[in-house]
């Protein structure tokens, strides 16, 4: 609650101030990498035998890796090389790191928390957390207009649910991480690689690592009160960076990647950072921000460097389509981009379409597109369609499927539909069910939760024993939290459950906005309903629904203005606030509010029951 | 410099038109999310126009304190005499 009010009385003038400090160090920092100018970026062809993750831990496939010539390489906004980290050298520096993050007394096992820009220093420090065998965890960067203090809250949790006992971020980031640590007893030391570099290093030989001790955390989404680290073991890791590398990506030593993809997302960092290496293939990185502000510039490091394999969401080959003119397509040559990897959301086909069309003339083969399904507490990875196929999809008839959940088949032209992608099948050693509320598996064909078991699966949540129960159930099966259905073994996704809303490709927790709203004054606990709806363009919006005891027209306004600006900082999308008097939020029989019932109201009482989609479901 | 200043703020409403909801009237003290209604792909695009028009590189972890429309000149006039 103070937080909140504190951020509305913000004043101008401390804003400008702020403004003034992370402004010299952004000057600061800008010009020490005019010093770090690379000249060539690491080859493609590599000096040493492809050995496709065949390695009982990390640390040991960098060590392999280090015997070649590839490596990491980062570019900037207009598409210059700025950096390079060959593997050779990510070892040494990790090595060095590793024996000072050791001189501050850390013990195996510690949590470090590190702001995860797209930098060598992030990627240095991740990997001296592992030869330290200290706990990595990757906390995002600030993307919103205005998120501040948003931001920094969001820093706290994460500092807090994970009790790291140390913290690094890079200049441009060590300000917020600062203010993100005050009052956090645990964290021992908070610096910048920089500062980290001035101590001592430690002079006591590396321990191995094992394959039961926890690689990393993964904190999944960007929710701000309660955020949640996946623990993902050496095994677990290594088993799907094997089962990607060999089953899903088919990799070859001719293969080169290039990623925009954030490393505090899953598939940033275990798809494009951890699969090429322990693959020994070389990756070409470019900011998400440079990649969101001008997404041409990922395109043309695909073509100018021959890059094989890129991965996006669906919203990202969007910003491409909707983004980039035809002008530049001349200048492009896609023809050498053999997997277009699309994942992390629901896959709508016409966006693959458009970007198919859009890009044919830049040599882009629409077989290149290779959908894949997964999620953070499967490491990253669960099924994979066949590489050099494209994607197929099945129509099904809409009205079956809202009544009935059940997809079939369109048998004639005319009727409405739904059309989903077709994400292939698990990788080795896992299996996928779908089931029904009771937990019973169903059909081919039945809409039911996506239930996943295999090798690949977390240990749990860290630290959240009531969360790790309710999502991993009995025998080991991972509760995905979203539905879909199976044909002949593949599996098509038809959408989330409603505790989860998509927006732009990120997963927002529907839990989260409605904890925003109740702690506003005028808003009591179990009074606000969130989800989502999609209009007919595919656009989602965010609605909140609010049962509301203010009588002036002036209060309502504010709150609704209120909550509109906390959600969007907090979220960085717009949303719908909708009041309505007490005792109108449906509640199932034990009081809990129905989001599913909440919108389904909604769409009534704003005539929208065209955008009824399938999507939301709840348990 | 003062001319400078109010060159960009100028450029920079001249901008927002294209991106703030229509009829909304534009002055220094509009806050951007609130009143302007811009939302993360709106502010994406914004940032690409103003970085063409103003030939400069917008560094993200300072957009954190980016609140009004003069916040935003501000810190674009500081980029630019800065370089």
């Amino acid at each position: 609650m103070t937080n909140t009010i504190n951020l509305e009385m913000k004043s101008l003038s401390s804003t400008i101030a702020n403004l003034n400090v992370s402004m010299t160090q952004a000057l600061d920092s800008q010009t020490s990498n005019e010093l770090t100018i690379a000249v060539n970026p690491t080859p493609t062809d590599n000096s040493q035998v492809q050995r496709l993750a065949d390695f009982d831990t990390l640390i040991a496939a960098l060590e392999y890796a280090a015997s070649g010539t590839t490596g990491y390489n980062f570019y900037d906004a207009k598409g210059s090389l700025r950096s390079t980290l060959p593997y050779r050298v990510l070892r040494q520096n990790a090595r060095a790191s590793a024996r000072r993050l050791l001189g501050l007394g850390l013990s195996s096992g510690d949590r470090i928390a590190i702001v995860a820009d797209t930098t060598t220093e992030f990627v240095e420090l991740f990997f001296a957390c592992r030869y330290a065998r200290l706990i990595p965890l990757a906390m995002p960067v600030p993307v919103n207009l205005g998120s501040h203090a948003v931001y920094v809250r969001q820093l706290h949790g994460i500092l807090e649910s994970s009790q790291a006992s140390a913290a690094l971020a890079n200049v441009d980031y060590i300000n917020f991480l600062e203010e993100a640590a005050e009052g956090l007893q645990r964290l021992r030391w908070v610096g910048t690689l920089e500062q980290l570099e001035k101590l001592p290093v430690l002079d006591k030989a590396l321990q191995a690592n094992q394959p039961d001790e926890t690689a990393y955390l993964q904190y999944t989404s960007g929710s701000t009160r309660t955020p949640r680290g996946v623990i993902i073991t050496e095994r677990a890791l290594m088993n799907n960076l094997q089962g990607i590398v060999r089953n899903g990506l088919e990799m070859r030593s001719s293969d080169r990647i290039a990623s925009w993809l954030p490393f505090y997302h899953d598939m940033g960092l275990v798809g494009m950072l951890m699969a090429p290496m322990v693959a020994q293939v070389s990756v070409d990185y470019m900011a998400t921000q440079n990649f969101a502000i001008r997404p041409l510039q990922w395109l043309r490091l695909i073509s100018r460097n021959r890059c094989t394999i890129a991965f996006s969401q669906p919203f990202g080959f969007k910003l491409c389509t909707l983004r980039v003119r035809d002008s530049d397509l001349e200048d492009l040559d896609l023809s050498c981009w053999r997997a277009a990897g699309v994942g992390a959301e629901m896959i709508r086909p016409d966006t693959l379409r458009n970007f198919a069309e859009k890009f044919a003339p830049a040599g882009f083969d629409m077989n290149a597109f290779l959908p894949c399904y997964g999620l953070a507490e499967s490491t990253l990875a669960v099924t994979f369609s066949h590489t050099g196929h494209g994607f197929q999809s099945l129509r099904v008839d809409a009205g079956t499927l809202v009544d009935k959940n059940i997809a079939v088949r369109l048998q004639a032209d005319g009727r409405k539909y739904n059309e989903f992608v077709n994400c292939g099948r698990p990788l080795p050693g896992h299996m996928v069910k779908v089931v029904d509320d009771a937990g019973q598996e169903l059909l081919d064909l039945r809409v039911g939760s996506i239930m996943v078991h295999g090798p690949s699966i977390m240990t749990g949540y860290f630290n959240c024993p009531e969360d790790t129960k309710n999502t991993l159930q009995p025998g080991n099966w991972l509760d995905t939290g979203d539905l879909g259905f199976l044909l002949e073994g593949n599996l098509y996704i038809t959408g989330r459950r409603t505790d989860v809303i998509i927006v732009n490709g990120r997963n927002i927790r529907a839990q989260d906005v409605e904890e925003l709203a109740e702690q506003q004054p005028e808003v009591r606990a179990r009074e606000a309903s969130a989800f989502s709806i999609t209009d007919a363009n595919d656009i989602i919006t965010i609605v909140l629904v609010i049962e509301c005891r203010l009588t002036s027209v002036i209060d309502q306004q504010s709150l609704t203005s209120r909550l509109q600006r906390l959600v969007y900082m907090a979220f960085g999308v717009n949303c719908l606030v909708e009041l309505v008097s007490p005792h109108t939020l449906p509640r199932t029989s034990s009081g809990k509010l129905s989001r599913f019932e909440a919108r389904k109201g909604f769409i009534q009482r704003t005539d929208l029951a065209d955008q009824l989609s399938v999507e939301s479901r709840d348990r | 410099m003062a001319h400078d200043y109010n060159n960009i703020l100028q450029n920079l409403c001249h901008h927002l038109e294209h991106f703030a909801s229509s009829g909304v009237e534009i002055v220094p003290e509009s806050e951007l999310i609130d009143q302007l209604a811009i939302d993360s792909v709106k502010l994406l695009n914004l940032i690409m126009e103003i970085e063409d028009e103003f030939d400069i590189s917008v560094p993200i972890n300072i957009l954190a304190d980016v609140r009004t429309v003069r916040d935003l000149a501000d810190l674009i006039h500081k980029i630019k005499s800065a370089s």
